[in-house]
């Protein structure tokens, strides 16, 4: 019998099915309610600098081309043939006038339009070619270098999708004179795990720390997020970590990257330069924000982002119980090159699939996967109500606020995924 | 690269060829504190990534264009290597194999590896330059097993009968990290 959603999640989230992880029809839900109608996060503007420039994304299973087009304009389209399907474009990324279809050589102009039908030489009527160009993402916009694509072309404008999110990114991505860049290739990771887990766990789930990863993190760190530590549910099913370090805290204990081993082993030149960047911060993002030192982020519905361990990453669902784990290190854009080289490091070999850390959580997602698929124990939903009711709105941060154990973020993200998926439950 | 280095003696080859065999022996027998006594404290250990780029036209029809060298993104590279570490980062991880709370390989991976075509490129001084291939099978409670393919490129130095270990580059052969960790010591 097909799981109803309002038996999956109940009224204040306090208590999810474990169906919600690992059932086949939630998953086409979350395909038709979610994933065709939600802001998906698509790539940097700095992977497409210049026209010609792409790069690969996906918008949930389905490939997707980011492209910089002749015009100057940022375009995003599905990467398939609109003769027989075949992806048009092979390549991570790149720079290309056309793409070429392998199987019967249409190609394709770098804004998805059709260009070339060879086959047209050797016959006498024409096809429309304005009609077979790549599908379209019908809308992509982008904020602050951050591009995202929904293929719901009436959503709300991307700015009112983020809403006070912008605050807490913006503590980070206003903190460099210049912003930030990605570098390289994503780290593509697949992981027997529902794409929700990776997602919930950098939206909030900042209390496994001192215990997941007990084997790395050391009690001082444990300790200074029981102090100044916050978790923040902005609206909309983001959610945003961090510490507010007091006022009189000495620059190297705020500075972005100081706490990571590429800064604390990184020599003068690294930490002189990061000194630098919090010296400037409150004039770029005003002194309440200056004194943030973030831990991670969550932008409904997949896109999260670590502030030290800097980086981006989106979880791409493979189906109820596989997820492909793309991480991206990022770097202040005005970096001298060298330094860039060093601070890359502060993602791989602590996150990713190198990584020292979430090797412990890659594991306990799996787990996660396992213990939501097991039959005989649907009366034992998980229990999400930690905190339930005490977080609080607080004068200089947008949205609810309350210490890092309250799992108001994981009640705030399922109840909108359960509207979202309630909305189409009874589309036939 | 010549084909045949006259430095490289049968002598020379079999020393190193023991080194990584009792090295394969140490790692999946676990004895990680004895293994991280073979790495140099000067040591940089690497693993790049390994992207799609497009094919250049103008190098069409020469080895270059499918080499394997352009999907790296190593040290030296704009791009993002999976691992960049020094011997802190991996004291770090020899460290977190004997806690109690190294949830990951709780209870401990099994694993198997073959390390195989040992060839010395190049010997300057006390330094050999070492490249390898290993297969490696991995084993884990309640996950699937997993099977890895790579090459490591080395700089061995001589430590008295010994070698040690003052560079290693990985080169995984996938093109999807599909494995449950690359942060084995490889
Ligand atoms: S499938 Fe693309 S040209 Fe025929
Ligand atoms: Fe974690």
């Amino acid at each position: 019998m097909t799981i109803k959603i309002r038996d999956v999640v109940n009224n204040d989230a306090t208590l999810i099915s474990r169906r919600a992880w690992s059932d086949d029809h939630i998953y086409e839900l979350e395909k038709k309610g979610i994933f065709a109608k939600t802001w998906l996060f698509l790539g940097h503007e700095s992977q497409v600098r210049k026209p010609g420039d792409f790069v690969q994304a996906f918008m949930c299973e389905t490939p997707i081309i980011l492209s910089r087009g002749e015009d100057n304009e940022v375009h995003a389209m599905v990467n398939s043939c609109t003769h027989r399907g075949l992806p048009v474009c092979r390549s991570d990324k790149g720079n290309t006038k056309r793409f070429i279809c392998p199987y019967h050589n249409w190609s394709y102009k770098i804004d998805g339009e059709l260009a070339v039908i060879p086959q047209e030489k050797t016959m006498k009527c024409k096809s429309d070619k304005s009609q077979l160009g790549l599908k379209k993402v019908p809308r992509v916009e982008s904020w602050r270098g951050l591009i995202f694509g929904c293929f719901d072309e009436y959503v709300e404008p991307l700015e009112d999708h983020l809403g006070n999110m912008k605050f807490y990114l913006g503590a980070f991505l206003d903190r460099f004179p210049n912003g930030i860049e990605f570098v390289g290739s994503p780290q593509r990771w697949v992981i027997d795990a529902n794409w929700k887990v990776p997602m919930e766990n950098q939206l909030g789930d900042v209390n496994h720390g001192p215990y997941l990863h007990a084997a790395v993190v050391p009690q001082e760190a444990a300790d200074e997020i029981n102090e100044f530590g916050y978790s923040v549910v902005p609206g909309k099913g983001h959610g945003a970590t961090f510490r507010l370090m007091p006022e009189d805290a000495p620059v190297d204990n705020v500075a972005w990257g100081m706490e990571t081993i590429t800064g604390i082993l990184g020599g003068e030149e690294v930490q002189n330069y990061l000194r630098e960047i919090q010296a400037s911060a409150e004039e770029r993002v005003g002194p309440v924000r200056a004194r943030m030192k973030g831990l991670a982020y969550g932008v409904y519905p997949n896109l999260s982002f670590l502030w030290s361990n800097a980086g981006f990453k989106v979880s791409h669902p493979r189906g109820p119980g596989k997820v492909e784990y793309w991480s991206w290190s990022i770097v202040p854009a005005d970096a001298p090159e060298h330094l860039k080289k060093v601070l890359r490091n502060n993602h791989a070999s602590f996150f990713g699939p190198g990584g020292i850390l979430e090797q412990e959580d890659s594991e306990a997602w799996m787990q996660q996967y396992l213990g939501s698929k097991i039959d005989f124990a649907d009366d034992r939903p998980y229990y999400y109500g930690l905190g339930l009711g005490l977080e609080k709105p607080h004068p200089d941060l947008p949205g609810m606020v309350d210490n890092t154990a309250n799992e108001h973020y994981a009640r705030a993200f399922y109840l909108r995924w359960r509207d979202a998926l309630l909305a189409v439950e009874d589309e036939a | 690269m010549n084909n045949y280095n006259s430095a490289v003696t049968p002598e020379l080859q079999l020393s190193i060829e023991q080194f990584y065999y009792r090295e394969a022996r140490l790692l999946d027998g676990r004895q990680y504190q004895t293994w991280l006594g073979l790495v140099d404290p000067a040591i940089s250990y690497s693993m790049p990534g390994r992207g799609n780029p497009m094919v250049n036209n103008r190098e069409h029809g020469n080895e270059a264009m499918i080499s394997v060298e352009r999907e790296l993104e190593g040290l030296d590279s704009d791009g993002l290597p999976i691992r960049d570490e020094g011997f802190l980062v991996l004291s770090l991880r020899v460290e977190r194999s004997f806690k109690m709370n190294a949830w990951a390989e709780t209870p401990p991976a099994r694993t198997r590896r073959i390390v195989g075509n040992i060839e010395i490129t190049d010997v300057t001084g006390e330094q050999f330059f070492v490249l390898s291939n290993f297969h490696l099978f991995y084993a884990r409670p309640g996950v699937p097993d997993s099977f890895y393919a790579g090459q490591r490129r080395d700089v061995l130095v001589r430590d008295g009968d010994h070698y040690k270990i003052l560079k290693r580059e990985i080169v995984m052969d996938m093109a999807n990290a599909n494995v449950p960790t690359l942060g084995l010591f490889l």
